[in-house]
């Protein structure tokens, strides 16, 4: 067994793991920190996304030990002092989410996406979302939802 | 049961020492997106793994004629980089088709190309261009051309004691036409059925070195030579693009599987030659 040491939403954690852990399983049976989801378990539905030092990334095919010292972003690190990120709001008003289950994942790859491109293109929310599969909405909500909080994000900035 | 053990290799050297020292044991561990598939589906266990994350092989370098990528430089930052932009923009044009924003962070070049998989795309990519896979071990380096180095589905001529230190692609393919398509069974986080990559180096309109790829219609990704052959010093007219099509999709050895049947392939590499090259006259 080895020791990892990370930060998870600001936190620095201890926990030990094996060569064969996933950080998805980190996450969820070690530090019960459950919103990114067990979906293929194989890298292709995007349920389970992170961020790692800012980037997106897929928690269930990342080792463990390979997010030794780095910092990692759940959903429950996005609220602010029980303020809502604006990214959670605008899906909450533009019903981006309908069973919720891809939701987290969906709203980290749009986080990663604004942090990068604050005024994204239709198209480029689209591609940025590409790898984040929905099996209720048909997308377009969501895409709204991102191009709402972009929006959003903007106006409170200026 | 032997203790399993994790290793950071801090350069290529001390991962290949490791190599040397666990031989067949060891297995490289860059983005995982490969590896860490397998792990989760129990088809690998490893007992050593080499983490090559910290091992000095993320960069893109313009060394004289030759454009140098790092093995384990990700996908991300291939396509976004401006070097690679202009040197070899088929290759960000391949990447930006590769998988999905999460998987390009962290999937590595060097990974995909070892992985050995008859659709990795940046082979096919890699192929068109020319370029070659400097490998290195504790014996010393050697450089194969990348239409040496896939030997069968999930095989490459790399020994065990071997890991792929960089990419080296030819700057003059920076200035060929180019084309490329990629047919998948949805538009992005998808495996090819088909890829087709060409370059073609025009000199007064006459085809110079044409290289037609094409991906996952052969046990490995594979260059249709006498389809490129059947161009040189030519000038690209109908007659001869319904040729050297027709040639490409002969070249192919397509097999049925989830994805697409032998028959589809065969006749969409014909399709897709046809429109790539009328492309690139046009």
């Amino acid at each position: 067994m080895y020791s990892l040491e990370f930060t998870v939403n600001g936190q620095l954690c201890q926990v030990a793991v094996d060569l064969k852990t996933t950080l998805l399983e980190v996450l969820r049976d070690k530090l019960f920190i459950t919103s990114p989801k067990v979906g293929c378990n194989t890298g292709d539905c995007g349920t389970c996304s992170v961020l790692m030092n800012g980037k997106l990334v897929r928690s269930c095919i990342t080792n463990a030990l390979s997010a030794q010292g780095k910092e990692v972003t759940t959903i429950e690190g996005l609220a602010e002092a029980g303020e809502l990120h604006p990214l959670q709001e605008a899906f909450h008003d533009n019903y981006g989410a309908q069973c919720g289950f891809c939701t987290p994942g969906m709203i980290l790859a749009s986080k990663a996406l604004l942090d990068e491109n604050p005024k994204p293109t239709r198209e480029e929310a689209k591609e940025a979302l590409s790898g984040n599969l929905c099996r209720c909405t048909g997308y377009g909500k969501i895409i709204d939802s991102v191009m709402a909080a972009a929006e959003q994000m903007a106006q409170a900035k200026s | 049961m032997a203790e399993r053990q994790f290793f950071k290799a801090t350069d290529p050297q001390e991962a290949c020492d490791l190599l040397a020292q666990y031989g067949g044991k060891a297995r490289l561990l860059a983005g995982g997106t490969d590896l860490m598939v397998a792990v989760n589906q129990r088809q690998l266990s490893p007992e050593v793994l080499v983490y090559l994350g910290d091992s000095g092989l993320n960069y893109i370098n313009s060394e004289s004629d030759n454009l140098v990528i790092g093995a384990a430089t990700p996908f991300t930052d291939i396509m976004g980089s401006n070097l690679v932009r202009e040197e070899a923009p088929l290759l960000a044009e391949v990447i930006s088709h590769i998988a999905s924003p999460a998987i390009r962070n962290v999937g590595t070049i060097g990974g995909n190309l070892a992985n050995g998989s008859p659709a990795a795309d940046s082979a096919t990519a890699l192929l068109a261009l020319g370029a070659s896979l400097k490998l290195v071990s504790k014996a010393g380096d050697r450089v194969v051309a990348v239409e040496e180095f896939f030997t069968g589905p999930g095989e490459t001529t790399l020994e065990p004691t071997e890991l792929i230190q960089e990419v080296i692609i030819p700057k003059k393919a920076g200035e060929a036409k180019w084309a490329y398509r990629k047919l998948g069974k949805r538009k992005a986080q998808t495996l090819s059925i088909v890829s087709v990559a060409i370059c073609c180096p025009l000199d007064g309109g006459q085809c110079q070195g044409t290289r037609i790829a094409l991906g996952a219609v052969a046990p490995t990704p594979i260059l249709a030579s006498e389809a490129s052959a059947l161009l040189e010093g030519k000038i690209l007219s109908e007659g001869l693009i319904d040729e050297s099509a027709k040639a490409a999709a002969d070249a192919s050895n397509p097999i049925d599987d989830v994805r697409g049947s032998a028959w589809y392939r065969r006749r969409a590499i014909e399709a897709l030659v046809r429109q790539l090259l009328a492309q690139i006259s046009a």
